[in-house]
């Protein structure tokens, strides 16, 4: 899942500048269960805003409004017919969700209110960790399961390298080596010949140095083909 | 608690104003107490500017 984390609510009054009239939109996917835009999450930043700018002394109008997901046109084109009487919209979807309201609603101002972090897991209650780069050419099968894209922090293809010490990388002591995690479990599967190939190197045409990409599924388009 | 604390802070209210306690439906004399000492504690406050005005 796409995992965000709520910008500061300084940052966000910031944001809102001398908006008088604001609808609070979240999405009810991704950023609902890491906690950063949910219906809760919502209705709580809602009441901050409305408490803060009466505090500052100019009162906000606050709405609150949560869709199923804000990447998508069926879930937020209900909400066309009221986004005229808002000032701004403040979306507490991940990033694709603030550009769709920003595509599909241009005469509205949509803003973000959460910072899009990675594409990760919760591993336990209240922590989220990466877990894939969205590179475009999955690896997974040479490489134990483990991602060295997203999880080693040179996203080395042939690992570990010298900075390998006891498990941990070398760049930071919170982030296991991914290599290491690698190797151990290959280890265990008794498939350490999954190793021995060396690795050329990765074709990053597929990942973002290729832009930005598309994917087109002429069996699922309704227009007409010709 | 120190999340619904933050979030009052965030605001620019004083941290102080919620508070939460575990306590039995026994304990009839520790929650009075604890009424007493929380309620005491928000008249040093003094009200919330938010509710001054309205
Ligand atoms: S120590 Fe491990 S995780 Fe860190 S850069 Fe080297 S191989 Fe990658």
């Amino acid at each position: 899942m796409i995992v965000g984390e709520q910008k500061t609510l300084d940052e966000i009054m910031g944001l809102l500048g001398d908006a008088h009239k604001v609808l609070v939109a979240g999405c009810g996917t991704c950023v609902t269960v890491s906690f950063a835009g949910g219906e809760k999450e919502v209705g709580i930043l809602a009441s901050q805003l409305r408490m803060r700018s009466k505090l500052e002394g100019h009162p906000m109008e606050v709405d609150e409004v949560t869709v199923q997901r804000q990447c998508e046109w069926e879930y937020i084109d209900p909400l066309a017919p009221r986004l005229g009487e808002y000032d701004v919209i403040l979306s507490l979807a991940c990033g694709i969700g603030v550009q769709a309201m920003n595509e599909r609603f241009p005469d509205s101002i949509t803003l973000p209110g959460v910072n899009t972090v990675f594409l990760g897991m919760p591993v336990e209650q209240g922590i989220w960790e990466e877990r894939c780069q969205a590179c475009g050419d999955c690896i997974l099968g040479l490489t134990a399961g483990i991602c060295p894209i997203a999880r080693c922090s040179k996203q080395l293809l042939n690992g570990p390298c010298g900075g390998s010490q006891n498990g941990v990388c070398e760049v930071n002591p919170d982030i296991p080596c991914a290599w290491q995690l690698i190797w151990e479990r290959a280890v265990k599967l008794g498939r350490e010949e999954w190793l021995l190939e060396i690795q050329p190197p990765k074709d990053w045409s597929k990942s973002r140095d290729g832009g930005p990409r598309k994917i087109v599924r002429d069996d699922l388009r309704l227009a007409d083909m010709e | 608690m120190k999340y619904a604390a933050d979030l009052l802070e965030q605001v620019g209210l004083e941290r102080e104003r919620v508070r939460m306690v575990n306590i039995s439906s026994a304990m009839g004399a520790q929650f009075a107490e604890l009424v007493t000492e929380m309620s005491e504690q928000l008249k040093g406050l003094g009200p919330s500017p938010l509710r001054v005005d309205d």
